[in-house]
């Protein structure tokens, strides 16, 4: 959910959006987005599921856990809350440890 | 190709860019100094601090968090220091440090004279059932991800944990417009700043002690939570569990600084469980064991961010001295006059214990622990100081214009209020970054309770509202009497008319809800406007009848009567039986004027079509 009003920050109602794709849907998001919070305002809160198959999101937000690894333009282990989203970036859930391109 | 610089930063958090600033003033230019970060924009945690700062106008106290963080990265590149973002330190070899860049996906080589290593630390997970689940997030993620990305994760949240953080962390969330169902924390007190505490609790949201998170219930996404109270031994207490339907959960249970690359160094870590866990060992110049890497801030022992802004001046203000050979002596004691300064108060009673294991002595005590019950001269408009604990804090004292407020000197004392010298003029409160400040002034109908406001929407005056105690309560009706806006600072004054005896107690306000209880359909008379009357002491349902015009539309009273009679038994405690109910009057169902007229005419059949015809020529 995007926070429209705020008491204390300034929310830009100009905004650029940015398209990208995540697991093959469309999903709009804004030229400051990192995928995590394109993601999380576009109300995909699973980003990827365990090697056991437990669903996965973000938890630390700022690159330090790995909770929230995603695969992008092919390429896993991608940090989804440190990424910035580009235009036609396609994303899809990691499932596991993501397999290597060799 | 290697890259040499004269000094290496890593983070540019609170520490790093002091520490930037230090060694760029001291040397004199910012060239070779660079500092490397692995987020997306400078100023680290400090860019999603959207509270003021507590500490002093030297440390930009009552400034707000990301303001800080702006201001210092803007002195930091006119320094001309190099920030590189999206760049990670992933390793320092004997031979040389590798940096891992994002944005090209390619890493770099680097090699140093100093390394000033400022890399924070890590939220703490917690153990429970199903505590991966999305949804359960760490506090400090939640607000990088409402106040740098302005999105919420959820609507009503569960946080675990009352420390400074969690406290923080809920009353953002509810300037952010999302809910907070609780605040849990284990132990059996509020470890935060009181000030925190009571912004939070005057909003209404609970905060269970010794109570603790057991589960986190859902399938794909948080759907509630389940917590349970605790013992002394902070075991869950069979039969204790209570359910809370929440969306996110979000841990604020502490934080562990990122030692890994301090470690590659060389330096000598050692387990210091009060500065939060392993942390390089350092002397007071913030100097490791390796001659030259330094550290500051969380890294070096958790505690916030005011005193890892001057630890990172001490640790650049050495590099420099190291850097060229001059000394700056007088600046680094200076800066370890302040540190000593900060930490002599209670809540730094860890990082005194956990530094005096390293050999680094702190003294204690030497502040005003005396709170001032005089609550002023009644009648006058006047500034209420409600900052219970020793904390390092003085933008009350210095923002008055006519002095009136002191903090006793240490700046960790309780402040007190000269009411001789003081005018009302309500800066105080729009300073005050715990927002413990309020205005009042005992009138002769009702009293003035000006209360701190960072909240939307800004009430306009008039607007009436649920008056609530210190704990979020509801105690009485009042009504705004005006708004002093704040527009620079954002935090406003709404100034309240309260009952008269109530000004002590009114801490707080609701608005009214948006779905309104009617009573009389007709007349659009809510509930809360007739219990609003009633409280003005008219209980009779004819005065009611007058003053609302309730039961005076079309249906003349027929849905609205009972129910007014009922309230009225509710809130005067009168038996319905026993109250007056008012005359019946004359017509019981709206009668077209045409129909009267008609019919006191009838017998008269020449006048009636005359006029007739002139009722429908009109
Ligand atoms: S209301 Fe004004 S004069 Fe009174 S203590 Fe506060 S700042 Fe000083
Ligand atoms: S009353 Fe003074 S010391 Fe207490 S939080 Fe406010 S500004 Fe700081
Ligand atoms: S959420 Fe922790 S690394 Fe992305």
């Amino acid at each position: 959910m995007r926070i429209k009003d705020h008491p204390i920050l300034n929310v830009p109602t100009e905004k650029n959006y940015v398209t990208f794709y995540f697991e093959d849907q469309p999903v709009c998001g804004t030229a400051d987005d990192t995928i995590a919070s394109a993601l999380i305002a576009n109300g995909f809160d699973v980003f990827g599921f365990t090697e056991h198959n437990h669903p996965r999101g973000f938890f630390c937000a700022i690159g330090k856990c790995s909770a929230c690894l995603v695969e992008v333009d092919g390429v896993p282990n991608v940090r989804a809350c440190i990424t910035p989203i580009r235009e036609g970036m396609r994303v899809k859930m990691q499932r596991g440890r993501g397999k290597p391109k060799w | 190709m290697v890259r040499h610089v004269k000094a290496l930063i890593v983070g540019s958090g609170p520490a790093g860019l002091t520490g930037a600033i230090a060694i760029a003033e001291s040397v004199g230019s910012g060239e070779e100094v660079v500092i490397i970060d692995e987020g997306i924009e400078p100023g680290g945690q400090l860019s999603k601090q959207t509270h003021k700062f507590f500490g002093h106008e030297g440390f930009y106290a009552s400034t707000r968090g990301f303001e800080i963080g702006n201001l210092l990265v803007k002195k930091v590149k006119s320094l001309g220091v190099e920030i590189i973002q999206q760049s990670t330190v992933t390793g320092i070899y004997e031979d040389v440090i590798t940096v891992y860049d994002r944005v090209n996906n390619i890493v770099h080589e680097y090699l140093a004279d100093y390394l000033l290593i400022a890399s924070g630390a890590t939220e703490r997970f917690l153990t429970f059932k199903n505590n991966t689940l999305p949804g359960v997030y760490g506090a400090g993620a939640v607000q990088t991800l409402m106040n740098q990305y302005r999105v919420l994760p959820g609507e009503s949240f569960l946080i675990v944990g009352a420390g400074n953080i969690g406290l923080i962390v809920a009353y953002q969330l509810v300037q952010a417009g999302a809910q907070v169902k609780a605040i849990v924390e284990a132990s059996s007190r509020v470890g935060g700043y009181a000030v925190h505490a009571n912004k939070v609790k005057r909003l209404g949201i609970p905060i269970l002690l010794r109570h603790t998170i057991l589960e986190a219930i859902g399938k794909d996404k948080v759907q509630g939570a389940v917590v349970a109270g605790v013992d002394e031994r902070f075991k869950p207490i069979p039969g204790t569990e209570k359910e809370f339907v929440v969306d996110a959960i979000c841990l604020a249970v502490g934080l562990q600084p990122n030692v890994e690359l301090v470690a590659q160094t060389g330096a000598k870590l050692v387990y210091i469980p009060e500065l939060g866990g392993y942390v390089p060992l350092r002397d007071e110049n913030m100097k490791t064991t390796v001659h030259n890497v330094f550290v500051a801030g969380d890294l070096s022992g958790i505690e916030e961010a005011t005193t890892a802004m001057i630890e990172g001046y001490i640790a650049g203000y050495n590099i420099a001295q190291e850097l060229t050979g001059k000394s700056f002596e007088d600046k680094i004691e200076k800066m370890k006059r302040e540190l000593e300064e900060f930490r002599r108060g209670p809540f730094s009673k860890k990082v005194r214990d956990g530094l005096r294991k390293m050999g680094i002595v702190f003294p204690e005590g030497g502040y005003r622990e005396e709170q001032q019950t005089d609550r002023g001269p009644v009648g006058k408009l006047r500034a209420i100081i409600e900052c219970p604990e020793a904390i390092p804090c003085n933008p009350c004292e210095t923002s008055c214009p006519t002095g009136a407020i002191n903090v006793g000197g240490n700046i960790n004392g309780i402040p007190q209020i000269d009411y001789s010298k003081c005018i009302g003029c309500g800066v105080c409160v729009m300073k005050c970054p715990g927002l413990a400040i309020f205005m009042i002034q005992e009138k002769e109908e009702y009293s003035l309770v000006g209360v701190p406001y960072e909240l939307l929407p800004v009430p306009t005056n008039g607007t009436k509202v649920k008056l609530l105690n210190f704990e979020g309560k509801e105690i009485a009706n009042g009504e705004v009497d005006h708004v002093v806006l704040n527009n620079k600072g954002k935090t406003h004054i709404v100034f309240l008319r309260v009952p008269k005896g109530y000004e002590d107690v009114v801490r707080s306000f609701r608005l009214p809800e948006k779905a309104e209880e009617f009573i009389c359909r007709c007349e659009e008379i809510t509930k809360e406007d007739i219990e609003r009357v009633i409280d003005m002491g008219i209980t009779d349902y004819e005065e009611l009848r007058r003053v609302l015009r309730i039961g005076m539309g079309p249906c003349g009273g027929k849905t609205c009567r009972s129910l007014t009679l009922q309230i009225i038994s509710e809130k005067t405690g009168r038996p319905i039986s026993e109250i007056q109910l008012g005359a019946y009057r004359p017509p019981t169902m709206p009668t077209p004027f045409e129909a009267v007229v008609k019919s006191a005419l009838s017998e008269n059949d020449e006048v009636s079509e005359n006029i007739q015809g002139g009722i429908e020529n009109e």
